[in-house]
């Protein structure tokens, strides 16, 4: 067996030869409620074996912030512990996403650091003690297709309501429409699959228009 | 003029009759506006033609200065046409010259807008008749429609007169229908195809490309009077318009053997042949979807061959498996070997394979065949349709078991033995090696039921079963006496062991070898027999005065334990021994405890002392009657009761 101090040596060493698969690449954008179906069949029509139909997912997320102990510290923390409702046997997954990289405009993608692991129903108890808060929550339902190494998700979000035990119930949409993501979880340094993800989005064009998305700028907005 | 009294005054005036401007769909019909006064001014003044007038003015003019001057001098009439021919262009000039200054004066007029306005006037509208123009228009369509129809005979005729002497479908239609079996690209010039498994999962590193030609003509044309004899091969060679070039290493008919051998000896005498007569693949010009399918074919046997043999090589087995040009043996139990082998003919080398005495071993295994092939699609289809992760934003890499090792805490071990998997080899050798105790058994059981005839020994196998497990249940009863005993067995066929659940529930675990088996059905057989007897004994109102399934008496049985019990008749004077033996089979002996007659000895004095029991003897069963062993002991249970 080897040493506690050998397994991290080795962890060390596989995060320095990049198979750790830390970045997530990825694209969005949004589909009106009345036009998902078409983007659906068009999904169908492209991705790896949906003869058995379309895999649907009903999830539920938790964000927590872990904020620094001085209270004039900036530094923010945030972490996503998601379940599957419908599968009541697997894990949850407790995630850290960091901050979107947009890069230039030849980036055909936003890039974005991210680590998950799987956990089992402790883990929201876990974030609490350790001083985390939750920020918001919410409930995404919809499909996911696969296309090679591409996942893409075609979500509601719902909005938790009062009975927050009961997630199932009392949910309402936050809006009229589908959130669309295409995303690679691959190590770093891999920008092919940036292009793949482009030319994949193309294909969608009419339907949705998957692109990088500034969430910067979304906040200017409001 | 004069009016009579009785008339009536008649005022004839225009009917107020505008022109309909438009008729609505429900038939109310929609007028113009009268013309208002000056409209109507407007459109007199422009029916007047200013230029007429003008003319005619002007022709006036010249009329009389030609009548002057004739009257002036007729004489000078010819020189002064002469002296002046540029006359006419002058008065001309002239007068477009005052048009012009008028035209100019006027504009300058109206530009003022004071005295005078330049209103647009309406052209009036052209009168048509609507009836005319449509029976111009139809008969306009009707002869462009003769026209059209004429050209679409023609092409058709001409269409159909290229059919019946082509008799070849046309290659783009052809191509359609290939595009619709199968993957096809175009690079530059040349139209590419793909045939290899690749999109239904496999990673096999040949390409299964193909190019698709179109067929020459001239070739055909030429080919009838040269070759007559082949008349059937230039049917199907004229049938398509396509040509599909498949790579040499594709080519020809391929699939995989699958041989089991018992001994070692017939190892090297192993030929392979093709099956029978093998496909009519000679002909090389069979249509493009069999020449397609069979590339295929050969591509799946070729990748299929290949995994095996490169886990054969791998695979750490006992008996070390071996890889001999384009065969593999490995060994499933001991002296049987798996033989596999990739059977390839080409085309080229298929007339020496004709030629040559074909001694096909027919023991090709067409099941294990078959699972080779399923085997390997699993692997395609596992390459391909991974299950997707829940909650949605899982990685899509990991299976679901190591996705739960973390939560799990699953430690090296674990993890280790995720990440083995079972070869297509160790598969296929699993169900040789089940294959093989099924037949083992079912012979067992069979040889058995034939030898022994007195329990009858009845096997029931499921009909549901995998490849490498399957069940089978035994009944050991005897004729005519169901209902009073029988043993029930149940076997599982495993791999290289079989299980045994016993009537008692014990749970009886064995090799592969054969000779257990039958051993132990020979062991139940006994206990049948002594468990029957009893039954039967407690039905005939005899005691049940004893027994042991181990006897330590008599002498050392080969296989087991002999069995025995001792029964008594019902008024206690009679004894029946039984003694069960798996090998020397049933003694039956009898003894009488008071006898009916009493010979007083020098030992037994007195008459009680028989009822202590007498001595045994032997009931030779062979000489009585009856069908069975226990119809047997009912009558002899039954004339030793009545005879008390």
């Amino acid at each position: 067996m080897t040493s506690p101090g050998s397994a991290v040596d080795s962890l060390s060493a596989a995060i320095k030869c990049n198979i750790i698969p830390n970045q997530e690449y990825l694209l969005q954008g949004s589909v009106l409620d009345q036009y998902v179906e078409v983007l659906l069949h068009r999904l169908r029509g492209l991705c790896d074996n949906v003869d058995s139909g379309p895999e649907s997912f009903n999830d539920h997320e938790l964000c927590f912030t872990l904020r620094g102990n001085t209270p004039n510290s900036s530094m923010v923390l945030p972490l996503r512990v998601r379940r599957a409702l419908d599968v009541p046997d697997a894990p949850w997954q407790l995630r850290y996403v960091g901050q979107h990289e947009l890069g230039d405009k030849n980036r055909p993608t936003a890039v974005r650091s991210s680590i998950d692991m799987a956990c089992s129903s402790t883990i929201v108890e876990f974030l609490t003690e350790l001083g985390c808060r939750v920020d918001f929550e919410y409930i995404a339902r919809g499909y996911m297709f696969r296309k090679g190494r591409m996942k893409i998700t075609v979500s509601k979000i719902f909005k938790m309501g009062s009975m927050a035990s009961k997630p199932n119930e009392s949910v309402e949409p936050i809006s009229q429409s589908y959130l669309v993501e295409l995303s690679v979880l691959a190590p770093s340094g891999q920008d092919a699959i940036a292009e793949d993800m482009r030319i994949f989005a193309e294909q969608l064009k009419p339907l949705v228009q998957l692109e990088k998305i500034d969430y910067k700028r979304l906040a200017h907005i409001q | 003029m004069s009016y009579n009294s009785n008339s009536v005054n008649i005022s004839v005036e225009a009917p107020i009759e505008n022109q309909i401007q438009e008729i609505t769909y429900d038939g109310t019909e929609i007028y113009q506006p009268p013309l208002t006064l000056s409209e109507s001014l407007a459109k007199f003044a422009q029916k007047i033609d200013f230029s007429k007038s003008n003319e005619l003015d002007i022709k006036k003019d010249t009329d009389e200065a030609f009548e002057d001057n004739k009257s002036d001098s007729d004489s000078k009439d010819a020189f002064q046409s002469s002296l002046w021919p540029w006359d006419s262009v002058r008065s001309k000039l002239r007068s477009a010259l005052q048009e012009v200054c008028v035209l100019a004066d006027v504009l300058a007029i109206a530009k003022e807008k004071r005295y005078l306005v330049l209103d647009p006037v309406q052209q009036e509208a052209v009168e048509t008749k609507p009836m005319v123009q449509i029976y111009a228009r139809k008969k306009a369509l009707a002869g462009a429609a003769n026209v059209l129809l004429t050209g679409a005979e023609r092409l058709k005729t001409s269409q159909n007169e290229i059919l019946r002497n082509r008799q070849t479908p046309d290659f783009h239609i052809e191509l359609l229908r290939l595009r619709q079996n199968w993957r096809l690209k175009k690079v530059s010039n040349s139209i590419i195809g793909d045939l290899s498994y690749r999109t239904a999962g496999s990673k096999f590193f040949q390409s299964g490309m193909f190019e698709v030609t179109k067929a020459e003509e001239e070739e055909k044309t030429s080919s009838p009077p040269s070759s007559p004899a082949p008349g059937i091969a230039q049917v199907s060679k004229s049938n398509s318009s396509l040509r599909v070039t498949v790579p040499s290493e594709l080519q020809g008919v391929a699939y995989i053997e699958v041989l089991c051998q018992k001994d070692q000896e017939d190892l090297c005498s192993v030929n392979l042949n093709l099956l029978g007569s093998g496909p009519p693949t000679a002909n090389p010009e069979v249509h493009w979807q069999q020449k397609l399918e069979a590339a295929q074919n050969v591509l799946f046997c070729k990748e299929l061959f290949n995994q095996l043999a490169k886990e054969a090589v791998q695979l750490q087995a006992p008996i070390p498996h071996m890889v001999v040009g384009n065969q593999i043996m490995a060994t499933v139990l001991p002296g049987i070997q798996l033989v596999i082998g990739l059977c390839h003919s080409a085309t080229a080398d298929k007339k020496n394979q004709q030629t040559a005495p074909a001694p096909s071993k027919s023991d090709h295994d067409h099941v294990l065949e078959h699972s080779l092939h399923q085997l390997l699609r699993e692997v395609h289809h596992k390459n391909t349709h991974h299950p997707f992760p829940h909650p949605s934003s899982a990685p899509l890499g990991p299976s679901k078991k190591r996705y739960l090792a973390g939560p799990m805490a699953a430690d090296r071990h674990e993890l280790l033995e995720m990440t083995h998997t079972e070869t297509l080899l160790e598969q296929i050798i699993k169900q040789a090696q089940h294959f093989f105790m099924r037949m083992r058994t079912e012979y067992v059981l069979d040889t058995i039921a034939k030898e022994v005839k007195d329990p009858l020994i009845s096997s029931h196998w499921n009909t549901l079963n995998s490849p490498t497990q399957s069940c089978v249940k035994i009944n050991i009863s005897t004729h005519g006496y169901d209902a009073v005993c029988r043993t029930p067995l149940v076997i599982h066929v495993g791999e290289k062991s079989l299980k045994c659940i016993c009537r008692d529930g014990k749970v009886m675990h064995m090799s592969y070898e054969p000779q257990e088996l039958r051993d132990l059905i020979f062991c139940h057989i006994n206990q049948h027999q002594i468990l029957a007897v009893q039954a039967l004994a407690k039905t005939m109102g005899w005691q049940f005065l004893g027994n042991s399934n181990h006897l330590g008496l008599g002498s050392v049985e080969p296989l087991g334990n002999a069995s025995s019990c001792l029964l008594g008749s019902p008024n206690g004077d009679r004894v029946i021994a039984v003694r069960c033996e798996p090998q020397s089979g049933v003694q039956v002996s009898v003894a009488h405890s008071p006898r009916t007659d009493f010979f007083p000895s020098r030992l037994v004095t007195e008459r009680k002392w028989e009822h202590l029991g007498g001595q045994f003897r032997d009931v030779r069963l062979e000489k009585m009657e009856g069908r069975n062993f226990l119809h047997k002991m009912e009558l002899l249970m039954a004339s030793l009761t009545s005879n008390s």
